[in-house]
């Protein structure tokens, strides 16, 4: 009996747990936390900014690849159409639009209307490539954004037109606002941790929308089955272009605040190996799940931080990462996310979680469909991945 | 007269440099196709492959026996292990999947890093160079410019794989079961061939060309660790525009990107290192299936 009272009250407490998350109290959970880091040392609100546009930029990637099925090896093209359109405002509209808005505002007006500039560049980018990229599906569609990209990287590297100062980048300088007695640095690590973290929720919020809008349900039809869509009506290199194109808006705005991060707009954005950050932190957090890719921008920037507190390991960060990528393919799709929503289940059951004895069992079920997923591998681990995905979208 | 008019703007030198790039570049790509041909995997650590036959024969060079052809050998077999390990322990539970390209995709980009950071581990961040065998190590003058003669036996070597390559994938059993199974894996295998063998084999084909082209093109270039990364684009390029799965597509797509490399820089001074981008988009678009056929053609 008394093994029964400890079974009850472990599940009342994870039950009392379970019905606690709900989306507003999570919300303003994420909320405090965002606010506390602002607190935090120098360098760790450093860090988690990055981790912000890395999030940001990996959100956007997923959008094409989770949700429409779509692997993008050139998505830096846009990460550093957004870094190059704001570099090159500041860099050369600054003095014009002092003249006009006078010094004090100046840098903020030249901020924002940088980010405006690149982000209607990174559109004026994806309109053209997104409809040809998208003619092509699987592996092909992997190869010609690759190549776009790295179109993209020699123009920049080589400079035919002079604006993109070749292989040193564009410096960013974001300067100080000054009106009499306040004064704000905009790139002062707190202040744009703030305009970082409001831009990148706004963002994620937008996506958040747009993946459960209908939109976003077309474009989970068109992943699952091209062909059946297309049945349905659905235009689906249409639909692809335009999901392309929001795809490139999200990682464009992470490279907007990438430049200011970083104080340099440099050719290394459109690489393909930054491009390949995005689908690193996708897979291993889960591309199946909408909050995948930030859970994996976390695991990426800050288990790079923790090896790189370790000198002897500090170089070979990479190695970590291709094996974690390799044995996330192989063995469990779903990711870190797929990974914590089994451990909450087996954790906390679920339902029924006032009987003991079918917690119990509900804890079982769940550890079985778990072993199954992972031995059976691919169709059963997609299967379930996108099983649950329908749960939580 | 057209020959003479035309030596003094394309030097014979920058041709066969051309060419000697062009055969490294086909060394890599031919392997990146035949398993592209063959078992529907776009392999992206074949560049990760080269870099590593570069390290491993000047690693026996210098420290086990001092002769190239030997170490070359040895490069290119254990490259051919190593890729054979690959695809039997982590590419083969992939090719039942609904989405098996974009995964073996992302698992062999895995292994891109994994290699590059074992290699900088193993070797260290330096580059490394060593010269032609003493054989070859003499200077040619040919129409008034100068060029090592061992670019000459790269060129010679790589026609010779090409040629060998052919012969056995048209004229032999294996290759006739390679064909079959390339066209059509269900009956083949309901046939009895062997297929999980079969691909194994194929993958070690393709890795032991990619490690050969590694260590020939050691005495040409200094090997770091970088090598991989760089190369593997140029492969993707030449196999895009030779067409995934076509050996001789492989062959022409090298030359002509080799060529490129070379002569490229005094036609068109800004914007040379993108017009073979601009090229591999073009294929795409106009014919995915590259300039040339499938595979054994």
């Amino acid at each position: 009996m008394s093994a029964t009272d400890t079974g009850g009250r472990v599940s009342r407490f994870g039950s009392a747990v379970a019905e606690g998350w709900t989306r507003e109290r999570l919300g303003l959970l994420g909320a405090v936390a965002l606010v506390l880091v602002a607190f935090a040392p120098p360098f760790q609100v450093y860090l988690f900014t990055d981790f912000l546009v890395v999030a940001l930029f990996a959100l956007g990637f997923n959008l094409l690849y989770g949700y429409t099925g779509l692997l993008s090896f050139g998505h830096g093209l846009f990460y550093a159409g957004g870094a190059y359109g704001i570099a090159i405002v500041l860099r050369d509209l600054g003095p014009v639009i002092a003249d006009v808005v006078g010094a004090g505002i100046s840098p903020l007006v030249t901020f924002v209307l940088g980010g405006v500039v690149g982000l209607a560049l990174v559109v004026a980018l994806a309109v053209p490539v997104g409809w040809l990229s998208v003619r092509l599906e699987e592996i092909y569609f992997a190869l010609i954004t690759l190549a776009f990209g790295m179109l993209g990287y020699s123009l920049i590297i080589q400079d035919p037109a002079g604006l993109t100062n070749g292989t040193d980048g564009v410096i960013v300088l974001l300067g100080t606002v000054d009106l009499g007695g306040f004064s704000l640095r905009i790139g002062g690590r707190r202040i744009y941790y703030a305009i970082s973290a409001v831009t990148v929720v706004a963002a994620v919020y937008g996506v958040w929308r747009v993946v459960n809008s209908p939109f976003g349900t077309v474009c989970k039809a068109i992943r699952e089955s091209p062909d059946r869509a297309a049945a349905l009506g659905i235009d689906v290199s249409h639909h692809r272009w335009m999901t392309f194109i929001v795809s490139a808006v999200v990682v464009g705005i992470a490279g907007v605040l990438r430049a200011g991060l970083a104080s340099v707009a440099s050719p290394g954005l459109t690489h393909w190996s930054t491009s390949a950050i995005a689908v690193i932190a996708t897979v291993i957090g889960g591309a199946t799940y909408f909050y995948g890719p930030i859970v994996g921008a976390f695991i990426f920037l800050y288990i790079r931080w923790a090896i790189s507190r370790f000198p002897a390991l500090e170089a070979y960060w990479e190695l970590f990462f291709g094996a974690l990528l390799i044995a996330v393919v192989l063995f469990f799709k779903q990711g870190a996310v797929g990974g914590l929503l089994l451990l909450r289940d087996r954790l906390f059951g679920d339902g029924d979680a006032d009987d003991a004895g079918s917690g119990g069992g509900g804890a079982r079920d769940d550890g079985g469909q778990a072993t199954a997923a992972t031995d059976d591998g691919a169709e059963s681990g997609d299967d379930n991945a996108r099983a649950d995905r329908g749960d939580n979208s | 007269m057209s020959l003479t008019s035309l030596v003094p703007l394309i030097g014979i030198a920058d041709v066969v440099i051309g060419l000697s790039l062009g055969s490294r570049l086909f060394l890599i790509a031919v392997g990146l196709s035949l398993i592209f041909g063959v078992l529907g995997v776009l392999n992206f650590a074949h560049g990760g492959f080269y870099m590593l036959g570069a390290y491993v024969t000047l690693a026996v060079v210098s420290n086990v026996v001092d002769n190239f052809w030997v170490a070359a050998v040895v490069g290119a077999l254990a490259v051919g292990v190593v890729g054979a390990a690959i695809e039997f322990s982590a590419i083969r539970r992939l090719y039942d999947r609904v989405d098996s390209d974009l995964d073996q995709l992302i698992v062999t980009f895995g292994f891109v890093l994994v290699i590059h950071e074992t290699v900088r581990f193993v070797w260290g961040s330096g580059s490394y160079s060593i010269d032609p065998p003493d054989v070859f190590n003499f200077s040619v003058t040919l129409g008034g410019s100068t060029f090592n003669a061992y670019r000459l036996v790269v060129i010679g070597l790589a026609v010779g794989v090409l040629a060998a390559l052919w012969l056995f994938i048209t004229r032999t059993y294996f290759g006739s079961l390679v064909r079959g199974t390339s066209s059509d894996r269900e009956m083949a295998a309901m046939l009895g061939v062997d297929v999980p063998r079969l691909y194994t084999g194929v993958f070690f084909l393709g890795s032991v060309l990619a490690g050969l082209g590694g260590a020939l093109s050691a005495p040409l270039q200094s090997t770091s660790p970088a090598l991989g990364d760089q190369v593997i684009i140029d492969a993707f390029i030449v196999v895009v525009i030779g067409g995934l799965g076509s050996m001789s597509g492989a062959f022409v797509g090298a030359m002509l990107i080799g060529m490129m490399q070379s002569l490229g820089p005094q036609f068109i001074s800004a914007g040379s290192i993108a017009i073979p981008f601009l090229a591999m988009v073009i294929v795409l678009l106009i014919r995915p299936e590259g300039l040339f056929g499938g595979i054994g053609e």
